[in-house]
């Protein structure tokens, strides 16, 4: 990723664009548009799918054909005509590709545009990465390190003719077909995604990372990524995206399921920066997510998310805490500017005894956005001694956005402790005054007020990302104040 | 260095200073003093080009350039220090950071390179034991939750990391103990030079028995009602500000 | 009949029996109101503002609409429920009618007398038309029901510069001379500019049969002007309440209300305040106290539109055996509403397992300059204090008590009027099932 230096910053504030926002002309393989059944089925055979699998994708579709889209979140926007989306892409390649060797040069180069050298730096910064770009995993790399402990890290479409068990016991089993609208839609039409399993008692000796890419135009994304850390093993999962300026909304629907076994523990970093549409709201992603993990005996799953892009966010990391002793955390910092709209937050589902859950969450509204915190703490009958902490702060810049928060809180166990706490506050006037006395201009300073006012929810990023988070933060605020 | 011809300034439409004249050699220590509301803080404020206030007429100069159209931030790169007498808590940004931040900003509108890191380490450790304040200080927020000598020595020190041309310090003894006054005064006593001045603000005399001054002024309603040398400072302070009027 | 097509199809009946003219303007709002109702029906757990609320068990029933006025009821059958050490005005309605030998009302200065009137006669005709139905929120149709069979209730008429000398206290008691009744007081209250009124407001019901009130109470609060509101929820566990008040507040104005959760088997509270002017000061207070299956359901709303206002909140609550608690808090600030200061703390103990609270405390801010918070706990009795206090000799249930007692205690300091707190406190030892050996 390489650092980042204040010269970097100060040309990309020049430009004023979304930063991520070429297109690389790479040959590529796509459906017509529409969604019927035999696109569902044309998608399985492109894969080479077994038939059982095929057989879940078309239950998948037949649910989601009886389902409307919801409509109870916090933001406004014309629904995507889901028959005007091409529900395949795919780089075109002549075979299977088994180094980096032979990736397309034009795909190596939009990965150093994105800032990530899948070479050198990666290895030296001991990073796995599992790319996908419109849906199809393109290049994965660290296999063997990692096959020499057991570890599988592969796209999905791999695991799904190497590993069925695996897929076959743990796929839908956290997100159910029938979980929401989008989940089903991705259910029946996902390309690709990444798989992992880390086997009992490994820990994971490097952070692994998908980096996701939406390319092509008039295409939807719909990947699927299915974690499974084993009793005692542990592992950090880093996962990138972004999507070339484009003046029609693109769609995003995936689902991202997390399994942690007994004593396991996950860490699951989101760094989001999809095309959030131009300054007058035109284009920019729709990003429909769903993730949740499951906590066995004694595990923990921590969600942490950077979330800058997109023109509608819709996401809610959750963790069911089913095992005695399991913990949940979700950190999050949601910016949005200009007519970008995001409802994030987390659910927290205590089931077991003394279960914990931490919610931090950083809301950093400016412009004509909106963006707002939707939580759900629940404690369930038997989970005895469940212990929340929450904290939802909210910043405002300017009068035109809005700082909204909708905690949930529902509790049906007499020996649980929760605390809630919100804040709305702005970036004072004397705040950039003293720091504007000390030779920080404006715009600098707001990102050195921002950064410190979602610092708990950085700190807790892994540093490679850290990095490339904060200068994700003072890009997207950008022009946010006169 | 600094020279401040018939300066007149407004708040909210309401005069302040009322047309002030000055000026500060380099190697000068000056000392402005004067009752509350006589426009003390606004003669700060107004030097360090805070936007709530209206320069009327008149003009502010440093080494010879007015300052009227430069942004704060400009003017503290042309070298202008202000230690507030509120320092501005910004929770999450720590002091580290905050004067890493400034420091390099300042060096780019320079045209100089950023400080490296290990020089940058260096020289705030330095400073930090000038001014006697602990390494775990440095990782904390700014002014977050500080005392109010903290605040102050955080303020000197930041002065001591950017070696400005001209130091105002706004009631810097406010809220101070002797020996917070001491710390902070030895500070301020260490980085004077030849080449750069100071302009102490303040309603007592007692920063001056430490912080010797080469001129006092006296402001009052908004005028320099009287100019004299150190002496003046303990006239005041045995008959007070009412003899003035 | 269900009991949505039992009231669309006796409006009728309602307004012919009444000798509406049909030529007034209260005879258009009925009609649109019934419209409304008959079109929306009775909230479900489908719609987000009544997700933790079923009012499934409270339509079953056969509920009588007119109830007959039950004479025999005296001022000894009463008494225990009126605050009687204060001097005060009193509206006092049996089973929906007015008692004009148990109340005493007044013109004199101001008007303390029942809407009936009010509606009937010319005098008042402009008040009506200024004020009546104008802040009811439309969009909620336990509201529109209560608009479409209008009927009685109280009403308040403070002029301007006026401090009204002693409380007001408002009681609607059914007395189970039917079996099932349903009641719908309807209370219209306009505090002039200057002025100040405490009001009391109290629902009884003295028998053993089933009551379901559906009260709405309109308050306009002029400039300046302060008001203090009391409601008492201490009723049989027969009885249920839904209870809509809207408030308007002029500039420079404070409005307070305070709601005493004890009793009734379902009860729910709307409250929404409405902001018109600068520096407005609202406070919203409150305590339920909870056991065996009751539930409250606090709803509140309090809609910052101008600069410089502040609201407070705080709702306390104490849920025993299978009781359930909901707070619903929401709180918007909208974009010319800068320098708001606006608060919300919702703190909850619960004392068994079964026991269950709900709680949602929203903000909505689209103004950059404002201070917003809100905070929610829901948590035990402190053990060591607990052991602390056994320790000194206290038996474990009165050291909870007094404990729960603690808890609660900001909420009771609210209360202005001396005797009130006395009377309070009372009905909180009786709830806790404690005689505490000093007064609170």
């Amino acid at each position: 990723m390489g650092k980042f230096t204040e010269d970097d910053l100060k040309k990309e504030l020049e430009t004023k664009e979304y930063e991520y926002g070429f297109y690389t002309d790479i040959e590529s393989d796509k459906f017509p548009v529409g969604l019927n059944e035999d696109v569902v089925i044309a998608i399985s055979k492109k894969k080479n799918e077994p038939a059982w699998m095929t057989e879940w994708r078309l239950d998948a579709f037949r649910i989601w054909k009886e389902m409307t889209e919801p409509e109870w979140a916090n933001v406004r926007y014309t629904k995507p005509s889901f028959q005007d989306i091409s529900y395949y892409s795919a780089p075109k390649t002549k075979k299977k590709l088994d180094s980096l060797d032979e990736v397309d040069p034009e795909l190596l180069k939009t990965f150093e545009k994105l800032g990530i050298s899948i070479g050198e730096q990666k290895r030296l910064s001991n990073v796995a990465v599992d790319i996908v770009m419109d849906s199809v995993s393109v290049a994965t790399t660290f296999k063997k390190t990692l096959n020499e402990r057991g570890i599988i890290f592969c796209p999905i479409s791999e695991a799904i003719q190497n590993h069925p068990e695996l897929v076959k016991k743990y796929m839908g089993s956290i997100v159910p077909k029938t979980d929401n609208f989008y989940a089903a839609l991705n259910s029946a039409v996902f390309s690709d995604g990444s798989f992992c399993y880390i086997p009992k008692g490994v820990t994971c000796p490097m952070e692994l990372s998908t980096y996701f890419r939406i390319n092509e135009g008039g295409t939807g994304q719909f990947e699927r990524t299915l974690l499974i850390a084993d009793e005692g093993s542990y592992v950090s999962y880093l996962e990138g995206c972004t999507a070339p300026a484009r003046d029609e909304n693109q769609l995003h629907a995936a689902v991202v399921e997390l399994i942690a076994l007994d004593d396991a523990e996950i860490k699951y970093s989101t760094v989001q920066n999809w095309f959030p549409g131009d300054k007058e709201g035109k284009g920019g992603v729709y990003n429909f997510v769903t993730k949740r993990g499951l906590c066995e005996k004694n595990a923990k799953i921590s969600w942490t998310q950077v979330e800058t892009g997109s023109a509608i966010t819709w996401k809610y990391p959750s963790c069911i805490l089913k095992g005695d002793n399991s913990v949940g955390e979700f950190y999050s910092i949601a910016v949005t500017n200009n007519f970008q709209q995001a409802d994030t937050g987390t659910k927290m589902i205590h089931l077991g005894n003394n279960t914990k859950s931490t919610i931090i969450s950083k809301g950093i509204s400016a412009g004509h956005s909106h963006n707002s915190y939707r939580g759900l703490v629940q404690i369930s009958p038997r989970a005895n001694n469940a212990r929340n902490f929450s904290q939802c702060d909210s910043l405002l810049m300017g009068d035109k956005c809005g700082a909204h928060t909708f905690p949930y809180i529902e509790v049906k166990n007499k020996s649980a402790q929760i605390e809630h706490e919100a804040t709305t506050s702005k970036i004072g006037e004397d705040q950039l005054f003293y720091c504007n006395q000390r030779g920080i201009n404006t715009e600098k300073a707001i990102a050195l007020i921002v950064n410190g006012f979602g610092k708990e929810v950085l700190n807790k990023l892994p540093m490679e990302f850290a990095v490339e988070a904060q200068k994700l933060l003072e890009i997207s605020l950008e022009g946010s104040v006169g | 260095m600094l020279k401040i011809n018939n300066l007149h300034a407004n708040i909210n439409g309401k005069e302040i200073l009322k047309g002030i004249n000055l000026e500060i050699k380099a190697g000068e220590v000056h000392a402005i003093m004067g009752p509350n509301g006589s426009g003390k803080s606004t003669l700060a404020a107004v030097i360090a080009g805070k936007e709530d206030f209206e320069v009327t007429e008149g003009s502010v100069e440093l080494n010879g350039e007015d300052l009227s159209d430069f942004a704060p931030e400009v003017r503290a790169h042309k070298g202008v220090f202000l230690s507030f007498q509120y320092p501005i808590e910004i929770p999450g940004v720590t002091v580290t950071n905050f004067i890493k931040t400034a420091i390099n900003e300042t060096r780019k509108a320079k045209g100089i390179a950023e400080l490296p890191a290990k020089e940058m380490l260096q020289l705030i450790r330095e400073k930090a034991d000038l001014l006697e304040i602990d390494r775990k200080f440095l990782s904390r927020s700014l002014n977050e939750g500080f005392s109010g000598g903290e605040k102050k020595r955080n303020e000197i020190f930041q002065m001591a990391m950017l070696e400005p041309q001209l130091a105002i310090l706004d009631e810097t003894d406010s809220g101070l103990d002797i020996d917070a006054l001491k710390v902070v005064a030895n500070g301020v006593n260490k980085l004077k030079s030849e080449k750069n001045a100071v302009l102490l603000i303040t309603h007592y005399q007692r920063l001056l028995d430490y912080i010797i001054p080469d001129f006092v002024h006296v402001l009052h309603n908004g005028k320099i009602v009287k100019s004299g040398g150190k002496e003046l400072a303990y006239e005041l302070e045995e008959k007070g500000y009412d003899w003035l009027k | 009949m269900e009991l949505k097509e039992k009231l669309v199809s006796s409006f009728l009946a309602f307004e012919n029996k009444g000798n509406i003219d049909l030529d007034s303007t209260v005879h258009a709002i009925r009609l649109k109101a019934i419209h409304n109702f008959e079109k929306e029906g009775f909230p479900t757990k489908r719609d987000e503002e009544w997700k933790y609320t079923s009012l499934n068990p409270l339509l079953k029933n056969d509920y009588s609409l007119f109830p007959n006025a039950e004479k025999s009821v005296g001022f000894k059958n009463v008494k225990d429920y009126l605050i009687n050490e204060i001097e005060s005005y009193t509206l006092i309605f049996i089973d929906g009618v007015f008692s004009s030998f148990l109340s005493e009302t007044t013109h004199e200065n101001c008007d303390v007398c029942v809407l009936s009137s009010a509606l009937a006669r010319p005098k008042y005709k402009m008040i009506i038309d200024n004020y009546f139905n104008t802040i009811a929120n439309k969009n909620s149709s336990l509201a529109e029901l209560n608009t479409a069979f209008v009927k009685e209730g109280a009403f308040i008429n403070i002029p301007k510069n006026t401090i009204v000398p002693k409380p007001i206290q408002i009681i609607n008691f059914s007395t189970g001379s039917e079996k099932e009744v349903l009641l719908q007081p309807r209370n219209l209250v306009v505090v002039g500019e200057n002025s100040y009124v405490q009001i009391i407001e109290r629902h009884q019901n003295l028998s053993k049969n089933t009551t379901l009130t559906n009260s709405v109470t309109e308050i306009f609060v002029h400039k300046r002007a302060i008001v203090d509101y009391y409601k008492i929820q201490n009723d049989t566990n027969e009885s249920s309440l839904i209870d809509s008040t809207f408030i308007s507040q002029k500039q420079q104005s404070v409005a307070s209300v305070n709601t005493f959760s004890f009793g009734g088997k379902i009860t729910r509270n709307n409250l929404e305040f409405y902001h018109e002017g600068e520096h407005i000061t609202s406070n919203l207070n409150g305590i339920s106290i909870l056991n065996e299956k009751q539930h409250v359901d606090n709803h509140t709303l309090v809609d910052h539109k101008s600069p410089n206002c502040e609201s407070h909140e705080l709702y306390k609550g104490i849920y025993a055996d299978k009781s359930v608690g909901v707070f619903n808090g929401k709180v918007i600030v909208r974009q010319a509403a800068q320098k708001t200061n606006a608060f919300q703390q919702n703190n909850s103990i619960l004392i068994d397992d079964g026991a269950t609270i709900n709680s949602k405390p929203q903000l909505e801010i689209f103004a950059d300059d404002v201070k917003c918070s809100h905070g929610c706990t829901i948590g035990q009795l402190d053990e060591s204090a607990l052991f602390y206090m056994q320790s000194r000799g206290i038996p474990v249930k009165e050291a909870k008590a007094l404990l729960l007692y603690a808890f609660g205690n900001d909420v009771v300091e609210k209360i202005k009027i001396p005797q009130l707190k006395t009377l309070i406190s009372k009905l909180i030892a009786k709830k806790l099932n404690v005689q505490l050996g000093f007064e609170l």
